[in-house]
């Protein structure tokens, strides 16, 4: 099956829009490293640049070099064993070739924004903010002792209930400091009436993905590869708040509607429907299409159209705080249960898979609640040890070995018998 | 030195895990804080098969004890976010409940957080009401007196650690004073500290070449016992369950501000090394160095216990003596030799 224009028209763009970045930057622009999970929608709407620390991890691992920006860590004393994920942009920082890197390498960003998760994410972006021109905002990660259940009904409408007072306001108040910050360190303005604009923006492109989430959900066969539909929305994700990103979702939604009606089939006798549950295995994208080739199993769902669908929307008249119920506890949508594990479940049962993958890393996520929710559903469930983009542990022999023998034993006899 | 053995702890317990939570509020609320430590010694696997294989060990060896009992009758669970191992047990911990017959005490979150800023402080207090609405009936002038009384340990355990840079006790020994303080009555264990200072006074130097341990916090003396049978002293460290635990006290300001001062000592307590920020832990190494007169440092790092190793290279370059990262280190365990080797390597160099 050919490639889905979309993606190939995000792969395109993004690639056009880093060349750009790296000339504004290059003529004194302002740029910011900001981490996924990160409120970026005030950047946007005050027109600083910025570059997601997870995605252009991705391209350096897709690009095979993630061992490269691990090992400048190392030689300055850093660990190189934690993180990776979060640490390897933190490599290109001290790249003295960056004319050999990835699309010529990430420019130097002036301002780098990351919140306090984990034990050494914040370590990470202390070590960016002593390199010089360089400073950190740090957000905090706030933690809830009490969560509702079925967060993905509350979220558009109703997240005060469901994120909860205090780690709103909490929020609200980080993100104007975040604006006084912004507006000193970059003498940009910011503009409440552009800001609801990129608001508005976001809830628009979200709300095309959750159609195209739902579409692909009750498709038979699947009509997408998942490594079209990772780039075709994780990239107008990064630029979400724009045009072009609110467009792009709509092509891509246009584009499986199309594929939908014209009976068209990533896998021709697709014979088992897969979840891949966790990150993007980046070093090894062509991981998922070879257990299509072998069995005629497809990866019909990974979290990133999934969370586009769930995840993002947020109406409401104060959009500072909408955005605040944005981020607040967005890791709690894919990592904390119950929110994740019941989440899974859903998104497993709407798709009608027939088994669930999940990349189980060495950082900690709460992969056990996951997986003994999804069994209790009845759904089969594979956990696969492994980083996503640190390759060292996860030669592909035993990547497919593992996969396959699951497929062999547990999914493909079980889809025989239905 | 303190009494060895210890006895039952009379009346409701409240077992907690981590450093920042509030103890002022159980000690209130007519419970005996007792905070819960792990066993490198004891087969951590059931509590591992919950949090997974990349967490601190310290965190599965508690739930592992939890799920066997072997902390005894537990009235009330209260679990701090002082590093990401004791949230994600949080997490676990509500999952069971949630989702399991397993018989567990009820357990609450208390989520303090660190940055210096306002907001956070609004948020900390927050999360303080919160907690004592959950205790429920805790009165002003209970609360009054627990943060008198906890201060007032936390000055014992201080002055403790300030004989430290004179020698008068070794790290195994102060590890010992905070265990005790932190899991026995409050007025059980403040006399026993003024007898321990009265004796310290009088004690001659402990032999040992003197070092600043960072890395890792200790719940268990193992390391400690190894490090000084090797022929260190550890006379200083940053770690909560040492003289970071004994930083800072909540004063008492007029009944109305209690929670305000309680929310602003948690959130300002210590740098701990899942919590602070790179540069404060340096110049708090650079400083406790200096204080005590620490003459190498050691950085002693756990497996999966993922932030001290980052803090260690500027601690090396502020602390200005030789030292020295062991990492992902098996919990519980140390090869004592190779330290003292590395660091006369270090002084060589």
């Amino acid at each position: 099956m050919t490639r889905l224009p979309s993606a190939t028209a995000a792969t395109a763009h993004q690639r056009r829009w880093f060349a750009e970045l790296q000339a504004q930057v290059a003529a004194g622009a302002p740029l910011a490293l900001v981490n996924a999970d990160a409120p970026q929608e005030i950047f946007r709407a005050m027109g600083i640049p910025y570059v997601v620390n997870q995605w252009w991890a991705s391209i350096v691992a897709a690009k095979r070099r993630t061992q490269d920006h691990l090992a400048r860590l190392r030689e300055r004393g850093y660990p190189d064993y934690t993180e990776q994920y979060s640490s390897t942009a933190l490599g290109s920082a001290f790249d003295t070739d960056p004319g050999t890197a990835p699309w010529g390498g990430l420019p130097q960003p002036s301002i780098v924004l990351a919140e306090t998760t984990g034990d050494a994410s914040r370590k990470i972006f202390d070590v960016w903010g002593e390199q010089p021109g360089v400073e950190f905002y740090p957000l905090e990660s706030a933690a809830a002792a009490t969560v509702p259940e079925r967060w993905w009904e509350l979220m558009p409408h109703r997240w005060e209930e469901a994120v909860g007072t205090d780690r709103l306001d909490l929020m609200t108040g980080e993100l104007e400091g975040l604006i006084r910050f912004l507006e000193q360190r970059t003498g940009r303005r910011f503009s409440e009436q552009r800001f609801a604009e990129v608001m508005a923006l976001v809830n628009e492109q979200e709300e095309r993905n959750r159609r195209t989430r739902d579409l692909i959900a009750a498709a038979r066969p699947c009509p997408v590869a998942v490594t079209d539909s990772i780039p075709a929305v994780m990239v107008p994700q990064w630029h979400r708040g724009t045009g072009w990103g609110r467009d792009a979702a709509r092509n891509l939604h246009d584009e499986v509607a199309e594929r939908i009606a014209a009976g068209s089939a990533v896998c021709p006798g697709e014979r088992a429907r897969l979840m891949w549950v966790g990150r993007g295995l980046w070093f090894d994208l062509d991981f998922y299409q070879r257990f299509q080739d072998r069995y005629g199993a497809v990866f019909v769902w990974s979290m990133y159209l999934a969370i586009a669908a769930d995840g993002y929307v947020r109406h409401g008249d104060d959009p500072l705080r909408a955005l605040a119920a944005r981020f607040a506890a967005f890791s709690d949508q894919l990592y904390t249960p119950p929110w994740s594990a019941e989440w899974y479940v859903k998104e497993a049962r709407s798709h009608g898979v027939d088994g669930v993958v999940h990349l189980v890393s060495d950082d900690a996520r709460g992969s056990w609640a996951t997986t003994r929710a999804l069994r209790a559903a009845g759904i089969p469930v594979l956990e696969l040890h492994a980083d996503n983009v640190d390759a060292r542990r996860s030669d592909p022999a035993y990547l497919d070995g593992t996969v396959g023998g699951w497929l062999e034993a547990e999914v493909l006899p079980a889809r025989a018998d239905a | 030195m303190l009494p060895g053995p210890v006895h039952p702890v009379p009346g409701p317990v409240a077992g907690y895990v981590g450093a920042d939570v509030p103890v002022e509020l159980l000690t209130a609320a007519g419970y005996t804080p007792v905070r819960l430590a792990g066993s490198p010694s004891e087969d951590a696997s059931p509590g591992r098969a919950y949090l997974g294989g990349g967490l601190d060990p310290v965190a599965c060896s508690i739930l592992t004890r939890l799920l066997a009992g072997t902390y005894g009758p537990l009235d009330v669970l209260v679990v701090s976010r002082d590093c990401e191992a004791s949230l994600r047990l949080f997490y676990v911990l509500r999952e069971l409940h949630r989702v399991t017959d397993v018989a567990l005490p009820p357990v609450h979150l208390v989520d303090v957080l660190h940055l210096p800023h306002r907001t956070t402080t609004r948020y900390v207090l927050a999360k303080v009401r919160e907690f004592r609405s959950w205790l429920g009936g805790v009165d002003d002038a209970a609360l009054a007196d627990a943060v008198v009384a906890h201060d007032r340990l936390r000055a014992r355990v201080r002055e403790i650690g300030a004989l430290r840079a004179q020698r008068r006790l070794t790290g195994t020994e102060m590890l010992d004073v905070v265990r005790t303080a932190c899991t026995r009555p409050v007025a059980e264990v403040l006399p026993l500290l003024d007898t321990l200072l009265t004796e310290l006074a009088e004690r001659p130097a402990r032999p040992g070449h003197p070092i600043h341990l960072t890395g890792s916090s200790h719940d268990d003396p193992a390391v400690y016992a190894a490090l000084e049978d090797a022929g260190l002293l550890v006379v200083g460290e940053d770690h909560d369950r040492g003289d970071l635990w004994a930083l800072g006290d909540v004063g008492l300001p007029d009944p109305g501000r209690l929670e305000l001062a309680l929310a602003e000592r948690y959130q300002s307590a210590g740098p701990a090394a899942p919590r602070a920020s790179i540069r404060d832990r340096a110049a708090h190494t650079a400083a406790a160095v200096r204080d005590r007169g620490a003459e190498g440092l050691l950085s002693y790092v756990r497996r999966f216990d993922d932030g001290p190793p980052w803090d260690f290279p500027a601690q090396r370059a502020a602390a200005g003596v030789p030292a020295v990262l062991v990492d992902r280190q098996d919990y519980g365990g140390v090869d004592a030799a190779r330290v003292v080797r590395e660091l006369h390597l270090a002084v060589a160099a």
